[in-house]
């Protein structure tokens, strides 16, 4: 006898099971269709650049949950089984339809090891199921959530898979088909049924009820979060888009007013927590959760634009929704330190940073939602150009008995230029940095300037607050002096102007000339390589180094500053548990430095608790906004008996034997 | 409602270093910024309007540059804004410049009219006053509550040591504006730019039906005489020394002064 399928095996009204399939298809396809139309609607707020992530990396992380599998295998293998088990079964199910309805090719061996393999796939699924309730209520992970859907969807499937196993045994049951050991599965469930007839009688029920319970799940589908089955890729793909110069939102402060990209990450999450676990905000108590953000910014992006939402029984609902939600959105959006940490463990590039900057923007353009403080910041940006004071021309105070040139003024000639801060060249702490770099330099024979009191803001701070047009006054202010006065080549001593200047100032200036922008972290190691800088004082000292997340997660960069430590004589490099891509944020980012958030958890302590239990006896970083913020908690914190802080830039001119004296004191606790 | 906000440009002091140059404040290095008291009583004005309807003129008696208060409010959501400028009206002391205030708002058919309790730089407290003398009108100062209604405004009255007082007035009335009532929105440049294009009238002495000796100096029976910055150094002590010098003398001398437990 040779091996087939038999389609609708006893089973009466196939019609009213057609029925059915087409009613489930029609709820799918609505689905479908809200997705579609609310992608579209994103589409035209704001399209995709045509430039995307490499396919073969994208389809890796698809096909192989590469990102899943970095923050955990026991995620990495449910996702694994799931994925292969529901997409096995997909495809199998598609392969029947075709042979049911086109070409019959399902008999013979093929048959055989098409039903073995299906069988495979029905219990990878099984077993990621059970994987899936495990992790979430038998060895609870911490950042998993426990929603209604998040239990029922992975029940249902289970449903799903274990009733079509139940339908298959009991049709081996009835029939004993010889080649029935193929269909391994069904073939040992099979002897459930004690005899053909009631496997028989149990048939009909056993089928009818798989069938309802998969067309419910079919129907069910793009209105779950398995909808991330299509957008996560998409998403994926979008990463690494290029930076646009934002629009500011028509709706003010308002999250529905998002682009395709960004929509598409809302329905690329899974809510699973991972930017939870390393957001230094939430971690440190704060009311603030990229994933509550991503998960309102969904329902807000449904509730304004989707044509089902525009039914005039829904609209009161509608409403009392919005405003719930954006008042928590007002409340979240101060929160962010712009760390990254969130997008580096996303398993699909979709943690909110982009979003919140929208959002922000959205609030500054509405005006009443706009802390006080960074109210008070922005005017003093404005006016003042820069965060700190209330005074023009006060960035040049650190220079005092130093001669270096002013490259404003003519005549005046120099290699690099400069780009000492705000921060670095007003706030007393930081202006160590300036002095201390500026020394090296010299000492290193390095041909610089500044530009001395007329120094601009490069327009980081408005950039990260989300005053949209400060930022383009800032960076238009800051590219016509640099074309007028020819300068090209920029050492920043903050990984933030850095960032800025690197990364945005390009796609401001038209007819400007190409810049090439250093942190000073990666001059210093070019001198050190070229032999220039060597350092020749030996700092017998254990020391820990803070990486600020914009050096290493926005832009990469963890191995130089260690380089430099490595090469000063008798240091010794002790890690903390959270650093290099994984570092953890001082707390200084996003604007808030400028801001106090009242009965906020001191992020920097955090880290300085890590620093601590090191044992080393000196912090370094290579950031002001970090050096102020770590120097500020280990006075507040309790720990100025335990190490000091210092910046890379300051022990590099210990390690030469520059150290300004009035620094010394610092350095040595 | 139609609501009048007067308001005015100045100095903005509190960390710059001041110079003297003719008995006057030298603006050169100061940048001007809207009067805070003044910017309270526009938030006040944008939001009665945004709550219940009407329209927010602003009114402003200064030098061309001044229009940027008009801007800065136009920005915040009020709806038209009145430009006083001419050389007439240089030297006038707060008298005439109420003068010249009443003689271009009569006609407006304000409902309302808002100014802050005093501006930063002269601290006269008097020009809402003044006003409300010169056009017959109802006025209370130093409110930190409004509540317009029909025919009436219930203005909350700041008064000393956390007391206040609610006082009834007929409309049209005016009312000065003391800080804190509110939170004033935040006006970003984007804001500014997009109300760039509104036109502002500009009103200059041959519009208003004054005689030409009731304007100026020559009007103003006040007369500024001299302005003094504080004397430097007094109450400063110079520490001498390295670091730790220093710093064991700070504590010494906080330790002595109580300033230590």
């Amino acid at each position: 006898m040779n091996p087939l399928r038999m389609p609708f095996w006893g089973v009466e009204w196939a019609w009213l099971f057609y029925l059915l399939a087409t009613l489930a298809l029609a709820v799918l396809a609505l689905g479908l269709w809200e997705k579609i139309a609310l992608w579209a609607q994103g589409r035209r707020a704001a399209p995709v650049a045509s430039h995307s992530h490499p396919l073969g990396a994208v389809l890796a992380d698809v096909f192989l949950g590469r990102r899943i599998w970095q923050g955990g295998r026991t995620a990495g293998l449910m996702h694994l089984m799931l994925l292969w088990g529901f997409l096995g079964l997909f495809v199998g199910t598609c392969a029947v339809a075709v042979d049911h309805y086109l070409i019959s090719f399902l008999q013979g061996r093929v048959y055989l090891w098409f039903s073995a393999g299906l069988e495979a796939c029905g219990l990878l699924l099984v077993l990621g199921l059970m994987l899936a309730l495990a992790r979430r209520w038998l060895l609870p992970v911490p950042r998993l959530e426990r929603r209604p859907d998040d239990t029922l969807l992975p029940l249902w499937l289970l449903a799903v898979a274990c009733g079509g196993f139940m339908v298959e045994a009991a049709r081996l049951a009835a029939t004993r088909p010889p080649w029935e050991a193929w269909s391994f599965v069904g073939y040992g469930l099979s002897g459930l049924f004690p005899s053909a007839v009631a496997a028989r009688e149990a048939f009909p029920w056993l089928w009818w009820s798989h069938a309802l319970i998969s067309l419910g799940f079919i129907a069910w589908l793009p209105w779950s979060k398995l909808a991330h089955a299509i957008a996560a890729p998409a998403s994926l793909y979008l990463q690494g888009q290029p930076l646009a110069v934002l629009a500011v939102a028509a709706e003010e402060g308002d999250l529905a007013a998002l682009g395709l990209r960004h929509l598409l990450h809302l329905d690329a999450c899974t809510r699973c927590g991972r930017c939870v676990e390393v957001c230094p905000a939430a971690q440190a108590g704060e009311p603030f959760s990229p994933r509550d953000l991503l998960r309102r910014a969904r329902r807000q992006a449904r509730l304004k634009y989707s044509p089902l939402y525009r039914l005039p029984w829904l609209r009161g609902r509608r409403q009392a929704l919005l405003e719930r939600d954006r008042a928590a959105d007002w409340e979240a959006a101060w929160y962010c330190t712009t760390c990254r940490a969130c997008l580096e463990v996303c398993p699909v590039q979709a943690a909110p940073i982009e979003m919140i900057r929208k959002l922000r923007a959205g609030l500054v353009e509405q005006g009443s939602a706009v802390p006080p403080q960074l109210m008070d910041t922005m005017e003093k940006l404005f006016r003042y150009g820069n965060p700190w004071v209330a005074k023009k021309g006060a960035k040049a105070g650190w220079a005092q008995g130093r001669e270096i040139p002013d490259l404003n003024k003519k005549g005046a000639e120099a290699d690099w230029l400069y780009f000492v801060g705000c921060t670095t060249a007003i706030d007393t702490r930081a202006q160590g940095i300036a002095r201390a770099l500026s020394d090296v330099f010299i000492h290193c024979g390095v041909s610089f300037g500044t530009l001395g009191k007329k120094e601009p803001c490069c327009g980081d701070i408005a950039r990260r607050l989300g005053e949209q047009g400060l930022m383009e006054e800032q960076i238009e202010a800051t590219q016509a002096l640099l074309n007028k006065q020819g300068l090209t080549r920029i050492i920043c001593t903050s990984p933030h102007c850095f960032d800025t200047i690197k990364k945005v100032h390009p796609l401001f200036s038209e007819e400007g000339l190409p810049l090439q922008v250093l942190h000073y972290s990666q001059m210093l190691h070019r001198l050190w390589q070229q032999g220039r800088l060597i350092f020749d004082h030996p700092l017998p000292i254990k020391v820990t180094y803070h990486d600020p997340c914009f050096l290493a997660r926005h832009n990469r960069l963890v191995d130089e500053p260690r380089d430099l430590l490595r090469a000063m004589p008798g240091l010794e490099l002790v890690e903390m548990a959270d650093h290099g891509l994984n570092s953890l944020c001082c707390g200084g980012g996003g604007g808030r430095m400028w801001h106090e958030i009242p009965g906020q958890a001191n992020l920097a302590v955090r880290r300085l608790e890590q620093a601590a239990s090191t044992g080393a006896e000196l912090v370094v970083t290579a950031c002001p906004l970090c050096l102020i913020m770590l120097e500020d908690a280990r006075k507040t914190g309790g720990f100025e008996d335990k190490f000091a802080i210092i910046d890379l830039s300051e022990l590099a001119a210990r390690a030469l034997g520059l150290a300004a004296t009035d620094r010394e004191a610092a350095v040595n606790p | 409602m139609k609501i009048l906000v007067l308001v005015k440009n100045v100095p903005e002091v509190a960390e710059a270093e001041l110079e003297i140059d003719q008995g006057a404040l030298d603006l050169e290095d100061l940048e001007m910024v809207v009067n805070e008291w003044d910017n309270y009583a526009v938030e006040e004005a944008v939001r009665i309007t945004e709550a219940s309807g009407g329209e927010v003129h602003l009114m402003t008696l200064g030098g061309e540059d001044d229009e940027d208060v008009l801007r800065r409010g136009l920005a915040m959501g009020a709806h038209a804004a009145s430009h006083l400028c001419d050389e007439a009206f240089e030297g006038s002391d707060p008298a005439t410049v109420a003068r010249i205030f009443a003689a271009a708002v009569k006609g407006g058919g304000y409902d309302l009219i808002l100014t802050g309790v005093q501006s930063a730089d002269l601290g006269q407290a008097s020009i809402g006053v003044l006003l409300a003398q010169e056009l017959g009108l109802p006025h209370a100062t130093m409110a930190i509550a409004l509540e317009p209604s029909a025919g009436e405004v219930v203005v909350t009255r700041e008064l000393e040591n956390n007391t206040s007082e609610k006082v009834a007035l007929p409309l049209p009335a005016v009312v000065t504006v003391q800080s804190g009532i509110n939170q004033p929105r935040y006006v970003s440049i984007m804001g500014i730019r997009k109300v760039r294009k509104m036109t502002i009238e500009q009103i200059e002495a041959d519009d208003l039906s004054l005689a030409e000796d009731a304007l100026g100096a020559a009007a103003s029976m006040v007369a500024s005489q001299s302005l003094v910055l504080p004397p430097m150094g007094d109450g400063a002590q110079m520490l001498e020394g390295g670091l730790d010098s220093v710093c064991d003398q700070a504590a010494a001398i906080l330790r002595e002064k109580g300033g230590l437990a």
